[in-house]
């Protein structure tokens, strides 16, 4: 056999190479394009308001162009490139001529008819050779022929009569499609022949040495020191550094906020002489008298004295225009203004860094301020500020009016629980706000999501008890009641009750379901659940007007121990949640209970454990709710008897499992006895009930409550 | 014997030695980075003032004229040992919290390695620092090495809590002038209100002077007084 490695000399199956390595590297590429040019917070909701500040198209401008930050050229490019080169090969495909390799069929060479028998084969054969044998016909010159081309032809059709008539050729043709027998097979490799062509190959060798001797060490050296340049949160290394050195156990907002301006990323913002231009004026602007605090700026003496003692730089400067962002300071210069805007997202993500280096301490009073300081950059407030000037058209102004001289600031779900009328007289007026921008106001504070928590209790899944070291789930079960909602329905005390799921329900165990509210069981009054597919809901985008990026709120649930002020508990971060927040018109609210549940592992001693238990929203001022829960976690022994009563397989005093029982010194035997007389007493009663009040004791297995203040 | 083709094998040869020198110099250049990235990173801690305060009173120059250099009393020189121990006390406490959250951090990535570099090598400077303090408390006093960093704690500590306290107390000037104003305007209002309400009648005035003791610290007495005022104003 002869096996024949051919180049593909008439070019026309190296497209379809080609064809298909483009489509192999575009259609991936495109994916990721057609996916990253659709705005992720499109599909967020938003609060609706029309409020629009003096500076709504610098902040407009900056979203758009970090959005176009986003999308990478090269990509794009690289996609365009693939479609052309594909769409290229394509055209050559259609165009160029397969080389036909026909098959050889006697029929077709005899011109006779694929059912005709073997006698009319054989006349026409004959007529055929009388007509074409080389001694009989002649040479046509005008179609160019000669002898040879004569014999040929005769040879042809001897050879297809033969195919027809002899055994022995029949066979061949059927064998292997051919009357001489088996005919040699080439394989082409689809690269054009130009590749290994002479004087070519130094080119092809020095295209291989590029390709791996610089382009892939290249892009694994960028991709590992791109890794090694971030943190883990995205920021640079350097920064994170930075902000590990600042870190205080005793640092508040202003510090944290101090803290935030070391990062390196300013540095790019902040570039040549930007780094001290209009320094002196930002300075001075924020270091003047204020409206509600003594500096303009929000700053305290401390912080001011942080700032004077730096040099003057990008660092510098970034404190002052943090501080300016935070005053909501005018700096009458298009430039300033818009570097103001600028440096608080650069910020609020070098927060997300601090965070987790405060989250590594483990200490409650930085982790707070971290995410204090979250809320006040993009609310763009100072620290200690009052949590009204979130709401739109407050100005310090209005805010002083509703507050007076009052050190005690007014929060939103305060001022909105004031009658209507009360609130209009506070606010409306000269100098004050207007009738409409009054209504746009209450209009957006009555959607901003407040979590008011119900109830936070401690369980184990399908047990009663809280034993040492088991797996505890903190269930927090509250409902988004906006500031100022009225008709707030009544809490469903069904609603509080989280039931665990069926034993054979896999996915709901694992948290891929929810449960659902199907009905109520029309004798027993218990609520009937069928569990659903989860459509987990996300909060509607932060309404932050001054704020230059989209962001979707999240909630932070964490325990701590309030007399070591330690992080007992580490966050659990919930940006989506199993019920919606708001009806399909994105103003009204459900008032839907959500469950929002944090699993830890119980402390290895038996007691009572008081923790304060922080739920904090990271974008809204004002909205955190903090309250003692008690976890408490029974001795296993006092567990296992309980357990003992409920089954039925209290196990013998012989048995392995009595053995193992007595093993674990839980009960005197005197005691067991008489805990086995009250179980059967119990089975008796239990057998006669039906399978719904077994359900009963599963639902009892709350352990603590801390009931809403 | 053997006919090599030497013409043949250069090829080769220079393949190689092209990939093992690339190798090589790689490696040197990459090692020399490495060794001057880790030599000139900055140190953990700021200058230590106490310590060279201490330093340059035990090796006092002489003064220009006289031969010998002034003598510096015990008492003085113990001080500023004392000193310095505070100091290391702080800079000690300070290593010690951070050597479990930076640890932590750099294995999730969240910080770099080179933190971690300087943070042991400020480890290693302290305790060669605090071996540093007990021999000179050593010869100063025999004994004193067993006891000084003890009393460096109290101190430290004592100054972080006067500290604090410094704090707050900072803070009474300006609240007791708030206080006063506050004071002041509340009872212009009420004064105001009680000529209105006379004006118009004998009305309830006791249930306003409720209002005044709660006023002080309830968020929510604060925004009637405001808007008394408004009311007051027209």
């Amino acid at each position: 056999m002869s096996t024949d490695y051919a180049y593909d000399e008439e070019g026309y199956l190296w497209p379809f190479f080609v064809f298909t390595l483009a489509l192999i590297i575009t259609l991936p590429l495109t994916y990721i394009v057609v996916k990253r040019s659709r705005d992720p917070a499109a599909s967020f909701p938003r609060i609706q308001s029309n409020f629009k500040h003096a500076h709504t198209d610098t902040i407009d401008a900056l979203r758009k162009k970090e959005k176009r930050k986003d999308r990478k050229l090269w990509l794009i490019l690289a996609v365009v490139v693939g479609w052309a080169v594909m769409g290229y090969m394509l055209y050559l495909i259609q165009t160029t001529e397969a080389p036909t390799h026909k098959l050889w069929n006697p029929y077709d060479i005899l011109n006779i008819d694929e059912s005709a028998t073997e006698k009319q084969i054989k006349s026409h054969y004959k007529k055929l050779s009388l007509k074409y044998h080389p001694d009989k016909a002649k040479p046509d010159p005008a179609k160019n022929e000669t002898l040879e081309d004569l014999n040929a032809r005769y040879v042809e059709i001897s050879k297809a009569y033969q195919a027809l008539t002899d055994e022995d050729v029949r066979n061949n043709y059927i064998q292997y499609g051919n009357p001489d027998g088996k005919q040699g097979f080439s394989i082409n490799i689809a690269l054009p022949k130009v590749i290994v062509s002479d004087g070519n190959g130094k080119y092809v060798v020095l295209l291989y040495s590029v390709l791996f001797g610089v382009l892939l060490p290249y892009l694994v050296g960028s991709w590992w020191y791109g890794t090694l340049r971030r943190s883990k949160e995205g920021v640079l290394m350097e920064s994170a550094n930075r902000l590990f050195r600042e870190y205080r156990d005793n640092i508040d907002e202003g510090g944290v906020v101090t803290a935030l301006s070391t990062g390196k990323e300013y540095e790019e913002l902040l570039k040549g002489d930007k780094a001290d231009s209009g320094l002196s004026k930002v300075e001075s602007r924020i270091l003047a008298e204020g409206d509600l605090s003594p500096l303009a700026g929000g700053l305290s003496v401390k912080d001011q004295e942080k700032l004077e003692d730096l040099e003057s730089g990008p660092q510098r400067k970034a404190l002052a225009l943090l501080w300016a962002y935070l005053g909501r300071i005018e700096l009458d210069d298009a430039e300033l203004n818009k570097a103001k805007f600028a440096v608080a997202p650069i910020a609020h993500s070098l927060n997300k860094a601090f965070n987790a280096i405060a989250l590594a301490y483990m200490n409650t009073g930085p982790l707070l301020s971290s995410y204090y300081a979250s809320q006040l950059l993009i609310q763009a407030l100072p620290p200690k500020s009052s949590p009204l000037l979130q709401l739109p058209y407050f100005t310090p102004a209005v805010v002083k009016a509703v507050e007076g001289d009052s050190r005690i600031h007014t929060t939103v779900q305060g001022f909105m629980d004031r009658p209507d009328a009360k609130r209009r007289s506070l606010v409306v007026g000269k100098n004050l706000l207007s009738e409409d921008q009054y209504r746009e106001a209450i209009g957006v504070a009555k959607q901003l999501p407040f979590l008011r928590v119900a109830k936070a209790y401690f369980k184990v899944t399908g047990e009663r008890f809280i034993i040492p070291s088991s797996l505890v789930t903190l269930v927090v079960k509250g409902r988004f009641v906006p500031p100022g909602s009225e008709n707030v329905p009544e809490i469903n005390p069904v609603d509080l009750e989280d039931i665990d799921p069926a034993e054979d329900d896999l996915d709901a165990i694992a948290g891929r379901k929810t449960t659902k509210l199907v009905g109520k069981d029309e004798k027993t009054g218990k609520p009937i659940y069928e569990s659903a597919e989860t459509e987990l809901v996300a909060a509607p985008l932060v309404a932050a007007p001054y704020f230059a990026r989209d962001h979707s709120p999240r909630w932070n649930v964490f325990l701590t121990d309030s007399k070591q002020g330690r992080v007992a508990v580490p966050p659990f971060t919930f940006a989506q949640f199993d019920r919606p927040i708001f009806e399909a018109d994105g103003r009204t609210p459900t008032f839907a209970m959500q469950t929002l549940k944090a699993q830890f592992a119980a402390p290895p001693q038996a007691g009572h454990y008081t923790f304060v238990m922080h739920v904090v929203c990271d974008s809204y001022v004002g909205f955190d709710t903090k309250m003692e829960v008690t976890l408490i976690v029974e001795e296993a022994s006092k567990a296992a008897e309980m357990e003992v009563e409920d089954e039925i397989s209290e196990p013998e005093e012989d048995s392995i499992a009595g053995i193992m029982n007595a093993a674990k010194g839980g009960q005197p035997p005197k005691r067991r006895k008489q805990a086995k007389a009250a179980e059967e007493d119990e089975d008796s009663d239990e057998e006669s009930g039906t399978d719904d009040e077994e359900d009963d004791d599963t639902s009892a297995t709350n352990t603590d409550t801390e009931p809403e203040d | 014997m053997f006919d090599v083709n030497w013409q043949g094998l250069l090829l080769p040869l220079a393949y190689l030695v092209v990939l093992v020198g690339t190798f090589l110099t790689f490696s040197r250049v990459y090692r020399r980075r490495k060794a001057l990235e880790s030599a000139n990173l900055a140190p953990w801690f700021g200058p230590h003032l106490q310590r060279n305060i201490y330093l340059s009173l035990l090796h006092m120059e002489p003064e220009e004229g006289s031969e010998k250099a002034p003598k510096v009393p015990d008492s003085v020189i113990r001080a500023a040992l004392l000193r310095r121990a505070v100091e290391d006390i702080h800079r000690i406490i300070q290593i010690r919290t951070a050597k479990a959250a930076c640890g932590s951090l750099l294995q999730r990535g969240s910080v770099g390695d080179d933190l971690w570099q300087r943070f042991q090598r400020a480890e290693k400077e302290m305790e060669d620092e605090l071996r540093d303090v007990v021999m000179e408390a050593n010869a100063l006093v025999p004994g004193w090495g067993q006891i000084i960093f003890q009393s460096a704690n109290e101190i430290a500590a004592n100054k972080v809590l006067r500290d604090r306290l410094e704090e707050i107390e900072a803070q009474t000037e300006r609240d007791k002038e708030w206080w006063e104003k506050r004071r002041a305007s509340i009872k212009n209002e009420f004064i105001k209100e009680l000529d209105e309400e006379s004006e118009q009648g004998q009305a309830k005035a006791g249930s306003d002077d409720e209002a005044v003791l709660v006023d002080t610290n309830t968020p929510s007495a604060t925004p009637s007084g405001a808007s008394k005022k408004k009311k007051g104003k027209k």
